[in-house]
C-alpha cells in the first residue's frame, strides 16, 4: 500500500490489474468488500469506496444478494483506458529521464528494440 | 442497536452474579480456614486436657475454653472481602457499563446475602458445638456468651456484625478510592477525634454509669440492632462516596 | 448519518488544567475513530468522560442521544477496554468472559473462546499469574466479543507483540465487516492503525485539532524533495508544513498536489514521496503546538 495515494485508487487499480492480467475473468465474481478489506488489512468502507468506483465506471456489476461480478466487456474497455494513459504515464517518463541522460530519439528507438528480441 | 427495556432488577442482579463469579475467594477459602482453625483448636484443647490429671483442674481449664476468640478470623476476614469489593471489583464493572448505583445496590445485596450465608453457618456450628458439649472438650468457639444464648439470638448477632464489618469496611474501601491516602489519614484522624470527644464528653457529665446501665437495659440483641443503624449510615455514607468517584491514571 | 456521539464545548478540568479542552465533534455510526494523540493528550480523558467514568466540568454529551452519566441504558451498549484494567482477586480468563455475557447483550461466547486460543490465553491460569501480554490479550478478547454497538478500545495493545497486535487488527477488521458497529480506537502508534481508520480525531493537549475522514487526510500532503533551490522557487506560492534538509537538498511538505501541479514538480526534476499519515499528524501537531508558544 503506497502511502501518497488513496487506498481506495490503490483498490481500483489492483483489481483492474488483475482483470487485465485475465487473473479475474468476466462474469466471475469478485472477491466480497469485507475479504478484501481484510486482505489488504484496510477499512472495509476504504474497500468499498474502491469497489464502488469500478461499478460507477462498468467494470464491475452487483448480482443482488450474491456479490459483485466482472462485467462484459471489461477487460477490453479497460485496456483501451490503458493505452491512453500510456502515453502520458510511461513514454512521456521515458523521454524525459532519456533527455537527462543525453540519449537521442533514435538511440532510444534502438534500445526498444533490443529490449523487445531479448 | 438492541432495544433495551426498562427491568432494573436485571441490572442488579448480574453485579450480584459479578461478586459471586469466583466463589474461591469468598466462600471457599474461608471455610476450608474456618474449618481448619475449628479442628486445630479441638486438637489444642484435647491436647490441653490429656495432660492435666486432676479433674478440678480440669474442670477450670474447660471453663477457660468457653471463652476462645479464634472465631473472629471470619469477621475480619469479611472485612478484607469487603475492601476488595470496592477496590477492585468497583473499577471492573465499570469497565463492564455498571451504573454507580447499581454497582451499590447490587454489591448491598451481596453482602446482605454473605451475612445471611455465613450468620447461618455459623448458627449451625454453634448448635452442635451445644449438643456436643463443646465438641466433646467443654469447648466453646460459635457458642461464646458474647453472641447470645440461644441459636435465634446468635443468629441475629452474628448477622448484625456482619452486616456492620461489610457496610463499614466497603466505606472506608470506597474513601480511599476517592481520596487514596489523604481521605482514609483525614478520615481516621477526624473519627479518633469524634470518638476521644465522645469519651471525654460522657467523661466529663459522668455519665459512664449511665451508659453501662444502657447496655443493660438494651441486652445484647438490642445493642446489635443499634449497630445496624451503624451499619446503614455506613451504606448511604459509602453511596454518597462513591457516587462521585473517578477512575485514578 | 446517525450520530451516536455528539460532544459539544466538553471541558474537563482538573484545577486550572484542562485535560480536554472545548472540545466539539461528533461520532458517526458503523465507523472505525482513530483517536490519536500524544501520551497525556486526554485521550483517556475523553473517553472516560463518553462512558460517565469522569464528570465534564463544562459543555455537552450525547452517547445514542442521551447523557451518558449513570445512564444504564445507554452504558449497556457501551464497551470500554483499556490497558491496565485490574482484575479481581483470583479471577482467571474463563471467569471473565462469564461474567461478560452478563454486561454486554451482544457478547458471544464462541468467538471469545475462538481468540482465546488464537491469542494463547489459558482459560484456567489466576489472572495475576498470566503474563503482560496474556492480560492485554483477554481485553482485547473482551472488547470485541461483547459486540457493543460503541465499542472503545484505548491503548489495549500496548502489551501486545507485534504478532498479536496484527492479529487484532485483522480480527478487529474482519469482524467489524461481519458485525458493523461503532468503534474508537485511540492510540499513539499512528503508522500501524492508519489503513484500519476511517476518521481521525487528533487530540493535543486537550483540544481537537484535527477532525477529518482518514482518505482526506492521506491524500492533503506531499514531500518535495530535490535541489534546494529548485524546491524554494516550487513552494514559493504554497503552504509549508515542514521543512527539511541537508546539504543542497531540501525536503519540503506541502498541501496535496493537482496532477498537474504533479507535471511540472517533476519536470523540474524534483522528486514527489508520500507524508505517512503519523508525519502528517506529527507535524501538524507540532505545528499547533509552536503556534501556541509564539
Amino acid at each position: 500500500m503506497d502511502e501518497s495515494r488513496p487506498i481506495f485508487l490503490q483498490i481500483a487499480e489492483q483489481i483492474e490489474g488483475d482483470i487485465i492480467s485475465g487473473a479475474l475473468g468476466e462474469e466471475t465474481q469478485v472477491p466480497s468488500t469485507n475479504e478484501f478489506a481484510a486482505f489488504l488489512r484496510v477499512n472495509p468502507a476504504t474497500a468499498g469506496k474502491g469497489v464502488n468506483l469500478l461499478v460507477d465506471e462498468g467494470i464491475l456489476y452487483k448480482k443482488r444478494g450474491i456479490g459483485m461480478f466482472v462485467a462484459e466487456g471489461a477487460r477490453a474497455r479497460l485496456v483501451a483506458k490503458r493505452r491512453d494513459q500510456f502515453s502520458t504515464q510511461y513514454v512521456r517518463p521515458l523521454i524525459e529521464e532519456a533527455a537527462k541522460l543525453g540519449i537521442s530519439a533514435e538511440q532510444l528507438a534502438d534500445l526498444i528494440r533490443k529490449e523487445q528480441t531479448a | 442497536m438492541s432495544a433495551v427495556t426498562a427491568r432494573p432488577r436485571n441490572r442488579i442482579l448480574p453485579v450480584v452474579k459479578l461478586h459471586f463469579a469466583n466463589p474461591w475467594t469468598t466462600i471457599t477459602f474461608p471455610w476450608i480456614v474456618m474449618l481448619t482453625i475449628l479442628v486445630l483448636t479441638i486438637l489444642v484443647w484435647m491436647l490441653i486436657l490429656a495432660n492435666i490429671a486432676d479433674p478440678v483442674d480440669q474442670a477450670k481449664t474447660r471453663e477457660g475454653f468457653g471463652y476462645s476468640g479464634s472465631s473472629g478470623f471470619i469477621f475480619v476476614y469479611m472485612i478484607v472481602v469487603a475492601v476488595q469489593s470496592i477496590n477492585t471489583m468497583f473499577p471492573f464493572a465499570q469497565g463492564y457499563g455498571v451504573t454507580r448505583r447499581n454497582f451499590a445496590l447490587g454489591t448491598g445485596l451481596y453482602f446482605v446475602l454473605l451475612s445471611a450465608f455465613y450468620s447461618v453457618g455459623l448458627t449451625l456450628l454453634s448448635i452442635i458445638e451445644d449438643a456436643t458439649g463443646g465438641w466433646g472438650v467443654g469447648g466453646s468457639l460459635f457458642s461464646v456468651a458474647y453472641f447470645g444464648d440461644t441459636p435465634p439470638e446468635r443468629l441475629f448477632v452474628f448477622f448484625a456484625i456482619f452486616i456492620l464489618f461489610f457496610f463499614a469496611g466497603s466505606a472506608i474501601a470506597a474513601i480511599y478510592l476517592r481520596w487514596k491516602a489523604f481521605g482514609i489519614t483525614t478520615f481516621f484522624i477526624a473519627l479518633a477525634f469524634l470518638l476521644v470527644g465522645l469519651v471525654a464528653l460522657v467523661t466529663f457529665v459522668e455519665g459512664w454509669d449511665e451508659v453501662g446501665a444502657w447496655f443493660a437495659r438494651t441486652g445484647l440483641v438490642g445493642s446489635f440492632a443499634w449497630s445496624l443503624v451503624i451499619s446503614a449510615l455506613a451504606a448511604l455514607g459509602g453511596y454518597a462516596v462513591l457516587r462521585r468517584t473517578t477512575p485514578k491514571n | 448519518m446517525t450520530a451516536v456521539v455528539e460532544v459539544d464545548g466538553l471541558t474537563r478540568k482538573f484545577g486550572s488544567l484542562a485535560a480536554v479542552n472545548d472540545a466539539t465533534f461528533r461520532v458517526e455510526q458503523n465507523q472505525i475513530y482513530g483517536l490519536l494523540g500524544r501520551n497525556g493528550a486526554g485521550k483517556t480523558t475523553l473517553m472516560q468522560l463518553l462512558t460517565g467514568q469522569q464528570f465534564a466540568s463544562e459543555g455537552s454529551i450525547r452517547v445514542f442521544g442521551e447523557n451518558p452519566v449513570e445512564n444504564a441504558q445507554v452504558l449497556q451498549n457501551t464497551c470500554f477496554i483499556k490497558e491496565s484494567q485490574k482484575y479481581p482477586e483470583d479471577f482467571q480468563p474463563r471467569h471473565v468472559f462469564k461474567s461478560a455475557a452478563w454486561f454486554f447483550p451482544n457478547w458471544d461466547a464462541d468467538f471469545a473462546a475462538e481468540l482465546a486460543t488464537e491469542f494463547r490465553v489459558p482459560l484456567k491460569r489466576k489472572m495475576k499469574k498470566l503474563s503482560r501480554g496474556q492480560v492485554s490479550a483477554v481485553g482485547v478478547i473482551v472488547g470485541l466479543a461483547s459486540r457493543a454497538p460503541l465499542t472503545f478500545f484505548d491503548e489495549p495493545y500496548l502489551g501486545l507483540d507485534a504478532v498479536a497486535r496484527q492479529l487484532f487488527y485483522d480480527r478487529l477488521l474482519e469482524d467489524f465487516g461481519e458485525h458493523p458497529r461503532s468503534i474508537i480506537l485511540s492510540t499513539h502508534l499512528i503508522d500501524e492503525v492508519s489503513n484500519l481508520l476511517e476518521h481521525v480525531l487528533v487530540i493535543d493537549d486537550g483540544r481537537i485539532i484535527i477532525d477529518a475522514p482518514a482518505d482526506d487526510l492521506r491524500g492533503s500532503a506531499t514531500n518535495v524533495v530535490g535541489p534546494a533551490a529548485a524546491v524554494e522557487k516550487f513552494v514559493a506560492a504554497r503552504t509549508v508544513l515542514h521543512r527539511d534538509g541537508i546539504g543542497g537538498l531540501a525536503s519540503v511538505t506541502v498541501a496535496a498536489l493537482t496532477p498537474a501541479e504533479v507535471s511540472t514538480a517533476r519536470s523540474a526534476g524534483l522528486e514527489l514521496s508520500p507524508v505517512s499519515l503519523q508525519q502528517l499528524i506529527i507535524r501538524m501537531t507540532t505545528e499547533k503546538e509552536m503556534e501556541q508558544s509564539a
